[in-house]
């Protein structure tokens, strides 16, 4: 068991999803870890731009803060 | 309930919706917070607009119910500055939640101690060019300072409190001249030449300061009328009516019921008809909706983001669509429910959490059976994929509390600790209980594993990360993950896998050594020379296309010169 404080998560319904959200903010080649194929771990402001880039296309998650 | 006390429960019940008013406004515009800490102009003249009776910018009144409300929101931390914009907080959800009764006592706890509202500087009838920046006073001026204001509040309170029968507002500023004459600014050495003034308060648009002779009235009594109308009068210690200047005590009773229902448009318009409305109710409504309080009409409407945040921040989608089927008299028009249903299930697809804590499984570790209850229990984390859990990132000290002991917290805010220790050869070592998701990730660009702890370089991994990522960018994290720099060795290796080098050459080549640099001049100089000329190495040295020997030496033999046979001595 490891405790990672202040990092942005992102689990999506599936691994496609997760690919397409991850290249839709450029973000693929920044994810800290892939903790399951549909999980990712990336630093918080790569998170935040995620969201914007997800926002910006009209895509609304669900954004835990 | 008497005549008084139906009047005053509405005075408050008033108030309370312009400063839901003013938080609608801060909903939709997320205005941008100024280098003076306030919100900017459109922000004031949307929220005026959306105030029951806004105050008129064109009479020099400015935005002063604007900046009362927003001054006790921001007290009440129901707002907050985030990342340079105006934004509602969790507070604000709770204060909402709480009875009217208790807001009522919350607003009018935080006036009182309001340190940051200067009466003064609020009251139209003044201008106060002793105010500072940041509404310090000067120290040479009359301007009362926050704590003679806090104690006047709390003296004129009980004045107020203490009536007994009506009385007209011009009588309250008489007597209040005659019994508190020193209520804010202190008149025993009126006498004196040095307190001919008010210094550094003038009347609007004046170009002295008043001069105290004469004038309470018109400054104290300003003042004291801005009080009794806005926090004594919409905070329910006195009914104020403007139109036969009276002022009645508040009477004994209680508060106005709600009286209120919500038409559902399948425009996606939410429209809040009634003329009592609840606060708590219009608040929750606006939390997931865009609300448009300015008009007479508030209307709401629902969109897919408001939606989606307020997902995330807790809500079930299906509580909040049967929120909505309450309020509403008729049914949710078709098109709304479904659109509702499939927002909800499009932002489930996609969960993000910004700023976590993240408790990982290592292994086939089942987090549910080792984490401790207590911490589940405090925090209560969702579960992710693969058995790990996620929560927004709590309070240091909530998790220092309830972290089991001797368990370490990676910080990601920070710098973390150099974990990967590099090896004379390709090899390197990185113990697993150390390691952290930064140096995870850079041993996954750059490596592969070969057992628990150690990791091998792998050439053809660094050339396609280099090309992912950007060479310099690799050959950063690589400083900042490895315990102590690398060898030259590997060094001269991973800068020449990222591309930073080009790769060196060691074989046979055609070169041309001159002697001396005039000599080397005068060949350059040469088109017919030149041709045959690769690159020049170093002054005197050139190296040359293939055959360039063959064809060089037929070139200087046809001028008589004939080339060495070794290079030595030079």
């Amino acid at each position: 068991m490891k405790f990672h404080l202040h990092v942005g998560v992102i689990e999506t319904v599936d691994e496609t999803t997760l690919n397409e959200v991850l290249a839709v903010a450029d973000c693929t080649e920044r994810v800290l870890a892939r903790l399951a194929p549909n999980l990712a771990v990336l630093e918080r402001e790569d998170c935040e731009k995620v969201i914007t880039a997800l926002e910006g296309n009209g895509l609304h998650p669900k954004v835990m803060r | 309930m008497t005549d008084t006390a139906i009047k005053t429960a509405r005075g408050f019940h008033t108030a309370e919706l312009d400063l839901l008013s003013v938080l609608e406004v801060v909903i939709a515009r997320s205005p941008k917070v100024l280098k003076n800490g306030l919100p900017n102009l459109a922000f004031f003249r949307a929220a005026n607009a959306a105030l029951h009776e806004p105050d008129d910018e064109a009479d020099g009144v400015g935005f002063v119910q604007v900046e009362f409300w927003l001054t006790l929101a921001r007290n009440l931390e129901l707002l907050a500055n985030a990342d340079g914009q105006l934004v509602v907080t969790p507070e604000a959800d709770q204060f909402f939640a709480i009875s009217s009764g208790e807001r009522l006592l919350r607003l009018r706890e935080t006036w009182l101690a309001a340190t940051e509202l200067n009466e003064f500087a609020l009251t139209p009838e003044l201008e106060l060019p002793a105010l500072k920046k940041g509404r310090t006073v000067d120290v040479t001026s009359d301007v009362p300072v926050a704590d003679r204001i806090l104690e006047a509040r709390r003296l004129l309170v009980d004045v107020v409190s203490s009536l007994d029968a009506e009385i007209t507002l011009a009588q309250l500023l008489r007597r209040l001249e005659r019994e508190h004459r020193n209520l804010f600014v202190n008149h025993d050495d009126d006498s004196s030449w040095r307190h001919t003034y008010y210094r550094g308060i003038r009347e609007r648009g004046g170009r002295e300061d008043v001069e105290r002779d004469g004038s309470w009235q018109l400054v104290e009594g300003a003042v004291l009328r801005l009080m009794c109308t806005l926090p004594l009068a919409r905070l329910g210690w006195i009914d104020y009516d403007p139109q036969s200047d009276v002022i009645t005590p508040a009477g004994e009773g209680g508060l106005t019921e709600p009286s209120f229902e919500v038409v559902v448009q399948p425009n996606f318009e939410v429209v809040a008809l009634g003329d009592r409305p609840d606060p708590s109710a219009l608040w929750k409504l606006a939390r997931f909706t865009t609300p448009r309080p300015e008009g007479r009409v508030r209307t709401y409407v629902l969109e897919r983001k408001p939606f989606a945040d307020a997902l995330g921040r807790g809500e079930p989608a299906a509580g909040l669509v049967d929120f909505l089927a309450g309020l509403s008299r008729s049914p949710i028009p078709q098109n709304v429910r479904f659109s509702l249903d499939d927002w909800a299930t499009l932002s489930e697809r996609i969960k993000i959490w910004p700023d976590a804590l993240l408790i990982e499984a290592e292994g086939v570790e089942e987090l549910a059976k080792v984490v401790p209850e207590k911490l589940l229990q405090a925090l209560q984390p969702t579960q992710l994929a693969g058995g790990h859990y996620a929560v927004p990132a709590p309070d240091p000290g909530v998790l220092r509390e309830n972290l089991p002991p001797r368990r370490a917290v990676l910080d990601y805010s920070r710098r973390l600790a150099p974990v990967i220790n590099p090896t004379e050869g390709t090899d390197l070592l990185a113990p697993r209980e150390e390691l952290h998701l930064r140096a995870r990730q850079l041993l996954a660009l750059v490596s592969h594993s070969r057992s628990t702890d150690r990791y091998e370089l792998d050439a053809e991994l660094v050339t396609l990360s280099s090309q992912a990522i950007g060479g310099e960018e690799l050959l950063r994290r690589l400083r900042e993950g490895l315990s102590r720099p690398l060898s030259s060795a590997l060094s001269l290796a991973i800068r020449t896998w990222a591309g930073e080098f080009p790769r060196p050459y060691a074989g046979g080549a055609e070169v041309l050594l001159a002697e001396n640099r005039e000599q080397a001049e005068l060949l350059d100089e040469m088109p017919e020379f030149r041709r045959w000329v690769d690159r020049r190495l170093a002054p005197g040295v050139f190296l040359l296309r293939p055959n360039g020997t063959i064809e060089l030496r037929k070139l200087l033999e046809g001028l008589g010169i004939e080339l060495r046979k070794d290079a030595r001595g030079r």
